[in-house]
């Protein structure tokens, strides 16, 4: 018998293939169940629901703070590996280092220039992701633990973004975390104990400088994809996008 | 999606294209290509051959650094734009691609130095802007070139620096002037001024003169040392009332009141003897002499006639410090002298009255006191009971480190903001920053004051590796000054005030006398200090007429011509033996030859400019004199006698001609028979 290899031929060998079948999982015939399982089986795809209503995708809904937040944090992660292969987390190298960056490396201003304003946009998106979503009411019922991440990850964005200011050693790195960490201090009861942790010392030093380094490449990305992932899970478990509240929507009287 | 915001996502997609695609671009146009393709274009068009010129023009772009990881670890990009600064062939380029000038250190050293420990800047960057330190927030710009020689001074610490004349002069201003009388100094911590004890005020000085002086030295004095300090009237009253309270010292006190009480001398003869005793060699009458002691045209209108008798007699009894030799005067002598100073050398102009004595006003007093501590007149002149105050000045020790944000330009916001400016604008006008300072103004001519700026931005506190510390320049040179009876005697006359022994001494008279003992013949020196001539006419200064006695005079010839001896010269150069007719003749044609007789006398004729060499074969050693010929300048780095490069034969030949010149035998063919 001849088998004429036409196009759809090869489609329907490589989609049975071995290899193909261990990659995706689901069936190619157009069923309700092969779709759902396209979604719940693509980690991708499975952050986002199955359906999103049509006017939850216009800007007034979330005016995209969410997901420019998270392309920054995107940007940030890539510049800021890129920047790793450049940089050393010690006294005497790092300044050094963001002068090699300036005068030498190829492209290197604009590397850091890039996780500069992205970190800086960041903070300020997320901030703004915050309001709208205090003002749309979406920290309500069934939203309030989504509500509790997003305020983590608040936190954990402002975090980054400190711990990352130490890391060029210039004058201005040098006081602004001099004076944070003596704002630290003035907690009560366990001030200087904390002090002492985030400073590995009680100056800012060579330690601190490695503390700082660790946190801002490790520890606190961590956490921060983490608690993100699970944040955009839950916006889909909670039924989707809030979006403005409705005419017949009680309005917020947050101070009654 | 609605259609708006399909554009407003292709426009915000382009944008971010656009930019990045720009970043790659910048990145591809810095602007040290544009001068690595200029300096290949110049370096092929001069270079020596074919081959060469098209090596550098095939090189490619690149960042070029000097790296010392043993200097501090210092990266200087400076050799990315200015890459002609070894190639001797881009001699006279134009800048940034000059060939660098010669000096001690380059171009040879370049690779251990790098460019920005001595030029300062940005060596880390490769853009001209930041390279240059211009940019905001760089601590050390470039240093402006007119201060270069400060950089020479952070390893070069001694008073005088080698081709650096500008530290060295601004050193050397820093010393006449007492800078570190207020200012402590790294290395300077001993430094005492040599102003005068203020002890005998009462009996030397007129409160009218007091008075004016303390308004202005400068206009008494053109070459006065001591600053202008703006004291106000009523502080002026009273430090006069302060000084003049204070009582002598007893001992002093007699010596001057004893002196009052003796008969004026004979000015006229005592102008002759301040002639002969050569006192300009030092002093300065009307702008004419050394100018390394007081100006003395005025003197007899400041001091009293037996303030002037009595120091005369025994200068080291009112200052023990004092430079100035002890002349053997006889008392009628030194009354002449004393006459002199005191009727011809004064102000005409004023009036001739006596000025009744001064009543110092108690309360008055313990003012002046007050105003002399709050001015640090303590800190040049030496005061009973004020030698533990500290020092009224800021430290000047790392001066050089100073950031430009920690210094206060108060007023002088026309200062650029460079800590050379702001030391310049401290050094010319100190009152300009805030009322109130204390700093006293120093009326320096404007090459004076660049100078001092030099001297004083070369104090960094920053240290150099040990194997950049310089080697000094002259490790075997003795340092010792005698001790015993001969070094009471050279102490009284006070030999180191004007010659050079080993490392001390002063630098009026052009001959040391380190080796003198190998230089000079014993019978000649002897002979010189009892009656001294001029040896070189050129010069100003000369050896004093102490009226030594002649037991002090052989004392001293003999100590130098025993003790002051270089091992490596022989004291003959011809090995015992006397020196052949045929030497004498062909030195006398090598003599003729160099044209010796344009700076030297031998005979009736010659120049001025070195010593006369009619009785060389009577002063001077015929192995010092072939040493000298080998390399004059191993004698002294500044002589200038010309380094003919004689061969041993010539020299032998030269020296036995010279050293047998006579001026007992007086006969200028004595040796060519």
């Amino acid at each position: 018998m001849r088998i004429e290899l036409s196009p759809s031929v090869w489609w329907y060998a490589l989609s049975r293939s071995e290899l193909w079948r261990s990659i995706i999982r689901h069936g190619v015939t157009d069923s309700s169940r092969n779709r759902s399982l396209a979604i719940f089986q693509n980690f991708f795809l499975h952050m986002h629901p199955v359906k999103v209503r049509r006017k939850a995708l216009e800007v007034r809904h979330t005016y995209y703070l969410g997901g420019i937040s998270l392309a920054l944090t995107a940007i940030l992660a890539a510049s800021g590996i890129l920047l790793m292969f450049y940089y050393h987390p010690s006294v005497p190298e790092a300044y050094m280092d963001m002068k090699e960056l300036q005068f030498t490396v190829d492209i290197g201003t604009f590397l850091r220039n890039m996780h500069r304003w992205s970190a800086h946009a960041m903070v300020l998106v997320v901030f703004l992701h915050m309001l709208r979503v205090f003002y749309h009411g979406a920290f309500r019922p069934p939203r309030q633990f989504n509500w509790v991440l997003g305020v983590v990850l608040l936190t954990l964005t402002l975090l980054l973004s400190y711990t990352g200011y130490l890391l060029p050693w210039d004058q201005l790195a040098y006081w602004a975390v001099t004076v944070g960490t003596n704002m630290v201090r003035a907690t009560p009861v366990l001030g200087e104990r904390i002090r002492f942790l985030l400073l590995g010392g009680n100056i800012v030093g060579a330690n601190a400088l490695i503390r700082f380094y660790v946190l801002h490449c490790v520890a606190l990305p961590l956490l921060l994809v983490l608690i993100a992932a699970l944040h955009i899970w839950r916006v889909r478990k909670d039924g989707g996008v809030k979006g403005p509240l409705a005419e017949d929507e009680e309005t917020l009287e947050v101070y009654r | 999606m609605t259609n708006r915001l399909r554009v407003v996502f292709a426009t915000s997609s382009v944008v971010f294209l656009v930019v990045l695609a720009a970043a790659p671009l910048k990145n591809a146009l810095r602007e040290y290509h544009g001068y690595q393709r200029e300096y290949r274009r110049l370096a092929a068009e001069r270079a020596p051959s074919a081959r060469l010129a098209r090596a550098v023009a095939s090189r490619p772009d690149r960042i070029e650094q000097i790296w010392n990881p043993g200097f501090g670890n210092r990266v200087d990009r400076c050799v990315t734009c200015h890459q002609g600064v070894s190639e001797p062939t881009l001699a006279g380029a134009p800048a940034p691609f000059g060939f660098h000038s010669e000096t001690a250190h380059t171009p040879v050293d370049l690779d251990q130095f790098g460019c920005v420990f001595c030029h300062g800047g940005q060596g880390l960057a490769t853009t001209a802007a930041e390279a240059h330190g211009l940019t905001r927030h760089w601590p050390t710009p470039l240093l402006p070139s007119v201060y270069l020689e400060a950089s020479c001074g952070r390893c070069h610490r001694g008073a005088q620096a080698s081709e650096a004349p500008r530290l060295s002069k601004g050193r050397q201003l820093m010393e006449r002037y007492a800078c570190y009388s207020c200012h402590l100094a790294r290395g300077y911590e001993a430094y005492t001024a040599e102003a005068p004890s203020l002890s005998a005020t009462p009996l030397k000085l007129r409160a009218s003169w007091v008075r004016a002086w303390l308004k202005d030295p400068k206009a008494l004095n053109a070459n006065a040392r001591m600053p202008r300090f703006r004291i106000e009237p009523g502080e002026t009253d009273a430090l006069i009332n302060y000084l003049f309270s204070r009582p002598p010292a007893v001992e002093l006190a007699s010596r001057i009141e004893a002196a009052a009480t003796e008969p004026p001398g004979d000015a006229a003869k005592g102008e002759v003897l301040f002639r002969e005793s050569r006192c300009i060699s030092c002093h300065t009458v009307e702008g004419k002499g050394n100018d390394s002691a007081p100006e003395l045209s005025l003197v007899g209108s400041k001091a009293s006639r037996a303030w002037l008798l009595a120091f005369v007699r025994d200068p080291s009894a009112f200052n023990p410090r004092t430079p100035m030799p002890a002349f053997d005067f006889t008392p009628e002598e030194a009354r002449d002298i004393a006459a002199y100073l005191s009727e011809e050398l004064r102000d005409f102009s004023e009036p001739a009255q006596q000025e009744s004595p001064f009543q110092p006003n108690q309360r008055l007093a313990e003012e002046g006191r007050k105003v002399f501590l709050k001015y640090g007149c303590f800190g040049c002149h030496p005061m009973e009971g004020m030698s533990g105050q500290e020092k009224i000045g800021p430290e000047l020790s790392a001066l050089a480190d100073k950031k430009v944000s920690s210094l206060d330009f108060g007023r002088r916001s026309d200062l650029p903001k460079t800590l050379a400016a702001w030391v310049g604008a401290k050094v010319t006008e100190p009152s300009s920053f805030a009322p109130g300072l204390k700093m006293p103004t120093f009326s320096l001519q404007t090459e004076e004051v660049t100078s001092v700026v030099t001297a004083l931005l070369s104090l960094s506190g920053e240290g150099v590796p040990d194997e950049y510390q310089p080697i000094s320049a002259s490790p075997n040179r003795v340092t010792a000054v005698p001790a015993g009876d001969v070094g009471r005697l050279f102490d009284r006359y006070r030999c180191l005030s004007c010659h050079i022994v080993g490392a001390s001494g002063g630098d009026i008279s052009t001959a040391p006398l380190t080796f003198e003992g190998s230089k000079v013949t014993r019978d000649w020196l002897e002979s010189y200090l009892l009656t001294p001539y001029t040896i070189r006419g050129i010069l100003p200064e000369r050896m004093p007429f102490f009226r030594m006695n002649a037991g002090d005079a052989k004392r001293i010839a003999d100590y130098i011509a025993d003790v002051f001896l270089d091992d490596s010269i022989p004291s003959d150069a011809f090995g015992g033996r006397p020196p052949a007719q045929e030497e004498v003749a062909a030195g006398e044609r090598t003599y003729t030859r160099l044209g010796c007789n344009s700076c030297h006398i031998l005979g009736q004729a010659g120049g001025y400019y070195g010593p006369p060499l009619s009785d060389a074969g009577d002063r001077l050693k015929s192995g010092w004199i072939a040493y000298w010929l080998e390399n004059p300048q191993r004698w002294r780095e500044d002589v200038r006698c010309p380094n003919y490069g004689l061969s041993r034969e010539q020299i032998v030949e030269l020296t036995a001609f010279v050293s047998t010149r006579h001026k007992i035998a007086a006969d200028p063919a004595a040796g060519s028979q």
